[in-house]
């Protein structure tokens, strides 16, 4: 005897199939691309570095064509910025060499052999406050190695090595906890990474702490790790939320510093 | 099927060059418009793995831009059927 079905319950088992067929392609596409991640982030880097050479070679070709009445602008402005980085270069330099002599003094001097790198991707491409670099363990970097701009201000850990490349996750990385120091009066916090160069912590409310001051790493070097952007704190909490932003904009990161 | 390749061509060039709040938005407009689309997923991979978000084995399958595009598909199977592209 023929049965026939009804259309209802065909278009369920079609609908059924389909869902076993995305569960198997989501499990398997975990197990291979956890598999050939080397490979792929291996392959991906070059089309980077050329991205990198068009924009830079884009942007030269915008600047030619500016007009004159904004380069004078634009130079007054950057006579202006060197003027006032030169003074502050000189405090710091000044305020560095009493922290070397300290150092040496205690034993504490640490030799490092910085790698200039060049950054390949940036917030806002990476959706996970990761940085793509241009060195990998072709230059000895590891896992662990601390990242910083030239300036000194620190700014996260290699995470994944690469034959030519490396990944960097951020301290601001979602979730990231990071141990730092408040400058104005030593108090150990951790940093809590928000996503896009921002930070979070709490404090006691007793504690004086005011919007510009700055938060520095726990290590001997104390280097800028993030500045206090806002205070909120509500009459009936014993603790005070603080809000903190990273010292540089991570978002135009052209180079750093690795220190392996 | 012209239309998907180049689409999916689209997203993955959008992955490689633009920032997340293009290329995110243009998966799921890929995921709405084309039928059973299956490639969301190994893009959303390509992200996870490329962009520096969780690449083991376990910690992948629990990323929560992963799940979300599982989801959406899962969903958008009997309701893509229900709409119409045309008046």
């Amino acid at each position: 005897m023929k049965v026939n079905y009804l259309p209802k319950n065909r278009s369920r088992s079609v609908y059924f199939r389909r869902v076993l067929i995305l569960i198997v392609i989501f499990v398997s596409g975990a197990m291979i691309f956890s598999l050939l991640n080397k490979f792929i982030n291996s392959s991906v880097a070059p089309v980077w570095k050329v991205e990198n050479r068009v924009t830079q070679a884009f942007s030269a070709g915008v600047i030619f064509f500016n007009s004159q009445k904004s380069l004078v602008a634009e130079n007054m402005m950057l006579k202006e910025r060197i003027h006032s980085l030169e003074t502050e270069l000189f405090v710091l330099s000044v305020e560095q060499k009493r922290e070397d002599t300290f150092l040496e003094l205690l034993g504490r001097k640490g030799e490092s052999n910085k790698i200039i790198a060049t950054v390949l991707t940036r917030p806002p491409q990476t959706p996970y406050d990761v940085i793509t670099i241009d060195v990998g363990s072709n230059e000895s970097i590891t896992t662990g190695s601390k990242i910083s701009m030239p300036e000194g201000s620190l700014l996260g850990t290699v995470s994944a090595v690469f034959s030519k490349s490396a990944q960097v996750k951020l301290f601001s990385s979602s979730g990231e906890e990071t141990n730092a120091v408040l400058e104005r009066n030593n108090v150990p916090i951790t940093l809590v990474g928000l996503g896009s160069g921002n930070f979070r912590f709490e404090l006691p409310r007793d504690i004086v702490i005011e919007v510009g001051d700055r938060i520095l790493s726990s290590d001997v070097g104390t280097r800028h790790l993030a500045t206090v952007g806002e205070v909120n704190i509500r009459p009936t909490d014993s603790f005070k939320e603080i809000l903190a932003k990273s010292p540089i904009n991570i978002f135009t990161l052209r180079f750093i510093f690795i220190e392996p | 099927m012209i239309y998907r390749i180049i689409g999916l061509v689209c997203i993955l060039t959008s992955i490689l060059v633009l920032p997340y709040w293009i290329y995110v938005p243009v998966l799921f407009i890929g995921i709405v418009l084309f039928p059973f689309f299956w490639e969301g997923i190994v893009l959303v991979f390509l992200i996870n793995v490329i962009h520096g978000g969780s690449v083991e084995f376990p910690a992948m399958l629990t990323s929560s831009l992963v799940l979300f595009v599982l989801v959406v598909l899962i969903v958008m199977l009997p309701i893509r059927k229900r709409l119409r592209s045309y008046v």
